[in-house]
């Protein structure tokens, strides 16, 4: 069902995704309701392997560029700046009721995302933003005070320890049973979304930047805060106390009454079906303004090389406009992009568990970007070479301003 | 005729890519965008702009020879062992060749959760004669030992295999004579069977120094692609991979692919005429 390689013996049209089996299967969906309005566009679904950039790179590098490709807000710039990806304001242009509608029904910030060098790289499909899972059980039975359910209703860093330490509890030997919190996201990139969450950045301006914040004192405050749970507070578990159990295990199993994730997590959380779970809101630091989420989004590219672009414009145009977001919204496996489909009843009930549905409705509203520049695996390769010993409590995250920082200019001011 | 199949592998799976290397080391190339000439410039930045070259250099030789010589220490002792006339030696010469038939990657996984922090088997025994948990692999002091262990394991059995047979060839009449002046077993261990192997340890030298220069699964596994923590395993074969695939600069990769080629090619040719001559003093001692 999964082909793996792009072959040349037909003329279907090649879509390039990383998904997991249940993701893969509300593609298909997606696929086939495209298929049921253009039976003469003949689609063929190419599944990513481990690393979708390594795979996708292999294909186009080979000459056998998916036609459509999917695309990730961190790592598209690196292939769009390479020539890889079509710009799709050639077709926007073309396309004016279509592009009418998009403005009017989506969210500005996360299609600026795959907006590079003045091109639109990729359309957006889905927002991955972060924001907290809670058990709402152990939330009651420490008689702690549900947290917020909204993004306008902010809960500060020192509010957010305090009910992370009353959730926390040890055994007789003083070894922990339960957690107050664990992060199931890539912890260098949690540790900079708690930085951001301090009121800065992670740069100016947002694409293609020659500085990020490493250097800001705020910013490092936050990520101080963050590795400071696991080393100085012991409200979460260092990278030793999970090598056995995945923090996701951890939370659905209820040894953990809170953890960071995105969207991606639901499933796994929605499987665990004695879990009382309801989400909420990032905590806001001492000199953050306003309670922020990551704008993490995937997108649909067309590849450059496709000579099939025309087709391949029917199949984003579709995914990423009403109908496809529509049938996105009710799988409950990803949060849309267009406002109609995030209000539509097909997506709350996709989400019957959750009370605090605001958070997901209002998450890509009340998201702010990661850097974007074709420079990310190295950044991120800095990333985690340095911020590494913050977390293990080995360093202060004030060490960060003069090693990574200059690092990572060096890196974002070459060539 | 008869060898032109062969021929035409050689040339198109090994010729060709070393040659294609060999002008890849000397463009700027990444995958997508025409390769542009730069020159000696990849190398260059090579030696005097890249800081974590001389650390994975410092890694991959640290690597080298905390791998080859408990490799060739251990390997010793176990042929030694297994060449002796006992009965049930096949049971345990089957043991000790086991890990050959494992694959490295299946071999990290495992070593993984002995390496486990908190519930690994290693450190479940460390605690029952009362030592802490150790950090193994999340630590940057203990992630090389660590990775060092798991590669001796790995090479010990190829190691003893090749000591083994060179042993077997070993003529019992020597062992004789040398009982009769009095030698004991490890005398005529230390003053037979050493020298009279020591064609076979040259090649397992060189063939170890070979493999864990060119390390690479092992340490994707167990502490991942970046080599950490922080620098601790950024070794060559890590900073190839990760500026191939990861950054996309094959140019940049291929020149490091040469320079490690040199690198081993100087050790290899230094190592077989230090052997060589040796050899010639011991004839002529002989004489």
């Amino acid at each position: 069902m999964w082909p793996t390689a792009c072959s040349s013996d037909d003329d279907a049209l090649t879509f390039f995704f990383a998904a997991n089996p249940e993701e893969a299967d509300a593609r298909q969906r997606v696929v086939d309701a495209f298929q049921r309005r253009h039976p003469d566009i003949k689609v063929r679904t190419l599944l990513s392997g481990g690393n979708p950039l390594q795979h996708m790179s292999i294909y186009c590098a080979g000459g056998k560029c998916p036609d459509v490709l999917m695309a990730w807000d961190l790592t598209y710039a690196g292939l769009a700046a390479r020539g890889v990806l079509l710009d799709l304001n050639t077709m926007l242009a073309q396309d004016k009721v279509f592009t009418a509608d998009v403005k009017a029904d989506g969210i500005r910030s996360l299609y600026d995302t795959f907006t590079f060098y003045g091109g639109q790289y990729a359309l957006p499909e889905q927002w991955s933003g972060n924001f907290l899972y809670y058990n709402k059980k152990l939330f009651a039975e420490a008689g702690v005070r549900s947290p917020p359910g909204r993004w306008d209703q902010p809960w500060s860093f020192g509010e957010f320890l305090d009910v992370a330490k009353a959730l926390t509890k040890r055994d007789r030997s003083g070894r922990v049973s339960q957690w107050g919190y664990v992060d199931s996201w890539v912890a260098f990139y949690a540790a900079g979304l708690f930085g951001m969450n301090n009121g800065v950045p992670w740069c100016t301006p947002r694409m293609n930047p020659t500085h990020l914040n490493f250097d800001n004192e705020a910013f490092l405050e936050g990520i101080q805060f963050y590795a400071d749970l696991a080393h100085k507070h012991r409200v979460a578990p260092t990278s030793s106390d999970t090598q056995s159990m995945s923090t996701m295990d951890l939370f659905t199993s209820g040894r953990a009454a809170m953890a960071l994730g995105g969207h991606w997590r639901y499933q796994t959380v929605d499987l665990a079906k004695d879990l009382d779970f309801d989400v909420t809101v990032l905590p806001t630091g001492p000199k953050g303004r306003a309670a922020r989420s990551n704008i993490g989004t995937t997108g649909l590219a067309i590849a450059a090389s496709s000579p099939r672009k025309q087709q391949a414009w029917e199949f984003v145009k579709f995914a990423t406009g009403p109908v496809g977001q529509a049938v996105t919204a009710k799988s409950g496996l990803f949060v849309p992009v267009l406002r109609s489909a995030i209000a539509s009843a097909g997506f709350a009930e996709a989400h019957a568990r959750i009370g605090n549905l605001a958070v997901l409705t209002g998450g890509p509203t009340h998201s702010e970007g990661m850097p974007v520049t074709p420079q990310w695996p190295k950044i991120a390769s800095l990333m985690d070479r340095n911020i590494g010993p913050v977390l293990r409590g080995t360093r202060p995250a004030t060490s960060l301003a003069s090693g990574l920082s200059h690092a990572v200019d060096e890196v974002l001011r070459s060539p | 005729m008869f060898v032109a199949p062969n021929l035409t592998a050689v040339a198109v799976f090994t010729l060709f890519p070393l040659g294609f290397s060999l002008y890849m080391s000397a463009q700027k190339w990444d995958l997508f965008r025409p390769a542009k000439f730069v020159g000696l410039a990849n190398y260059h930045s090579l030696f005097a702009a890249d800081p974590l070259f001389v650390i994975a250099l410092r890694n991959t030789v640290v690597y080298t020879v905390g791998t080859v010589v408990p490799t060739l220490l251990i390997s010793l002792a176990v042929a030694g062992v297994l060449n002796r006339k006992v009965k049930g030696i096949s049971i345990f010469r089957t043991i000790i060749f086991l890990p050959l038939a494992v694959s490295s990657v299946v071999m990290a996984v495992v070593w993984q959760f002995v390496f486990n922090t908190n519930n690994g088997l290693l450190n479940i025994m460390l605690g029952w004669i009362g030592i802490g948990p150790v950090p193994w692999l999340n630590d940057p002091k203990w992630a090389m030992l660590s990775l060092c262990t798991v590669s001796v394991w790995r090479s010990v059995p190829f190691a003893t295999v090749i000591l083994l047979a060179a042993m077997q060839g070993v003529p019992d009449n020597l062992y004789e004579a040398a009982k009769l002046d009095g030698a004991g077993e490890i005398r005529q261990f230390v003053s037979i069977t050493v020298p009279l192997i020591r064609g076979a340890v040259s090649f397992v030298m060189v063939i170890s120094i070979i493999h864990a220069f060119q390390a690479f699964d092992l340490v994707y596994v167990l502490t991942g692609g970046n080599g950490g923590p922080e620098t601790a395993t950024y070794v060559l074969g890590i900073m190839l991979f990760q500026h191939a695939f990861s950054f996309l600069e094959f140019g940049y990769a291929s020149a490091l692919a040469w320079v490690m080629f040199a690198i081993l090619l100087v050790l290899t040719v230094l190592q077989l005429r230090l052997g060589r001559r040796r050899a010639a003093q011991e004839e002529r001692s002989w004489a």
